[in-house]
């Protein structure tokens, strides 16, 4: 029976995983394949998996617990096994390279920081900031052509992005020196700023107020989303 | 989790737990280990919204979006600006700005203390964009 797999622990780790549920519906039940050395935390796999809302919140879940109690590796969502023989294989044939990953994730925790900003403050900082800008506003305020347009909301388009860089390493510079690492990933739809840090637990409440003031500082037009303290997704 | 208004200041959103995945669920799905040797369920069919990597398009339609946005702003309405960004870290650090953000403060502790100690947030709710203060309308192209 193929099995799904939720997260590479080690050995020693408690693995308390009553209460929790597996991906699937029914949902899966937990269980663990271990070697001398390491773990991997399993369920059944469901025949179908297609990704709802419950079989990620259920992956995600099994993730926290196991943060919240030691050190894990979180697998990708969806990542499944012919079964329970070709999972212990895996954790014999990597031993070294997960042991090693354990070693250095140990008292980490990731931390997602997605920031926006509101186009019209985006837009004014702009006017505020060009002449040329501004002289064509107010010519295609008045009428204009449809060139004077075109040229004004290229002119804006590419300024905004380039404050928004600016600003996302701004912000990043300011929270960099409390992290051990970060991955800085291309904007959003609805984030300029979408970065994963990598922080000591110890050191996670100063990141996490750190992140509060950067959003009291950037103000109103401003919206900061910092989710934590997570899985290391982005650094296994 | 949580939403925590600042007063006069932009809004932080904290927190782990599947209250609110949306932020979190482009880390789950496309980050993690993976084993070269296995599969991965096709996502294909997936009832969550994935968020679109923003592209910055070079096109007339968003150009124009741009151009008729910026005639539509009231020039003259006051606006606040940001407060320099002075030494925030440090600020933390010693402690200078405690008092000032107690509010905020409490938020936090209690986001890692459901996440780190009790590590489960089992009540279903939907996986929706949390409040916002942008909504961008861009045109996008795959």
């Amino acid at each position: 029976m193929s099995v799904y797999v939720y997260a590479i622990t080690s050995a020693t780790h408690p693995l308390r995983l009553d209460g929790l549920k597996g991906v699937g519906d029914p949902p899966g039940e937990l269980r663990t394949v271990c070697t001398e050395s390491l773990c991997a935390v399993i369920s059944d796999a469901p025949e179908e998996l297609r990704a709802k809302r419950r079989d990620v919140a259920a992956h995600q879940d099994v993730q926290q617990r196991l943060l919240g109690e030691g050190t894990a590796l979180p697998m990708r969502f969806g990542l499944v096994g012919p079964d329970d023989d070709a999972v212990r294989a895996t954790l014999e044939e990597h031993a070294e390279h997960y042991t090693q990953r354990l070693g250095e994730l140990a008292g980490r925790v990731e931390f997602n920081l997605k920031a926006a900003q509101a186009e019209e403050a985006a837009l004014r900082d702009v006017l505020e900031q060009s002449d040329e800008v501004r002289r064509l506003n107010e010519i295609t305020r008045a009428g204009g052509t449809h060139d004077d347009r075109l040229a004004l909301g290229e002119m804006v388009a590419q300024q905004v992005e380039a404050n928004q860089q600016a600003l996302a390493g701004e912000i990043v510079e300011v929270l960099r020196p409390i992290a051990q690492a970060q991955v800085i990933s291309p904007s959003l739809q609805d984030a300029f700023l979408n970065a994963s840090f990598l922080v000591d637990k110890d050191r996670a409440q100063d990141f996490s107020e750190v992140g509060r003031k950067l959003a009291e500082r950037y103000g109103e037009d401003f919206e900061f989303r910092l989710r934590g303290p997570l899985p290391p997704y982005s650094f296994v | 989790m949580t939403v925590v208004p600042q007063s006069g200041g932009g809004a932080v959103a904290t927190g782990s737990g599947t209250g609110n995945l949306y932020d979190i669920v482009e880390l789950i799905l496309d980050r993690g280990l993976v084993i070269d040797a296995f599969v991965r369920v096709s996502l294909v069919g997936i009832e969550i919204l994935k968020v679109d990597a923003r592209v910055v398009v070079a096109s007339v339609d968003t150009y124009l979006r741009f151009a008729e946005a910026c005639n539509r702003l009231d020039l003259e309405a006051g606006r606040k600006k940001p407060a320099q960004l002075t030494d925030i870290v440090g600020e933390v650090t010693e402690g200078g700005a405690r008092g000032k953000a107690k509010g905020a403060l409490t938020g936090a502790v209690q986001a890692f203390t459901d996440s780190l100690q009790e590590g489960r947030n089992a009540e279903e709710v939907p996986m929706e964009r949390p409040r916002r203060a942008t909504r961008r309308r861009e045109d996008r192209e795959d």
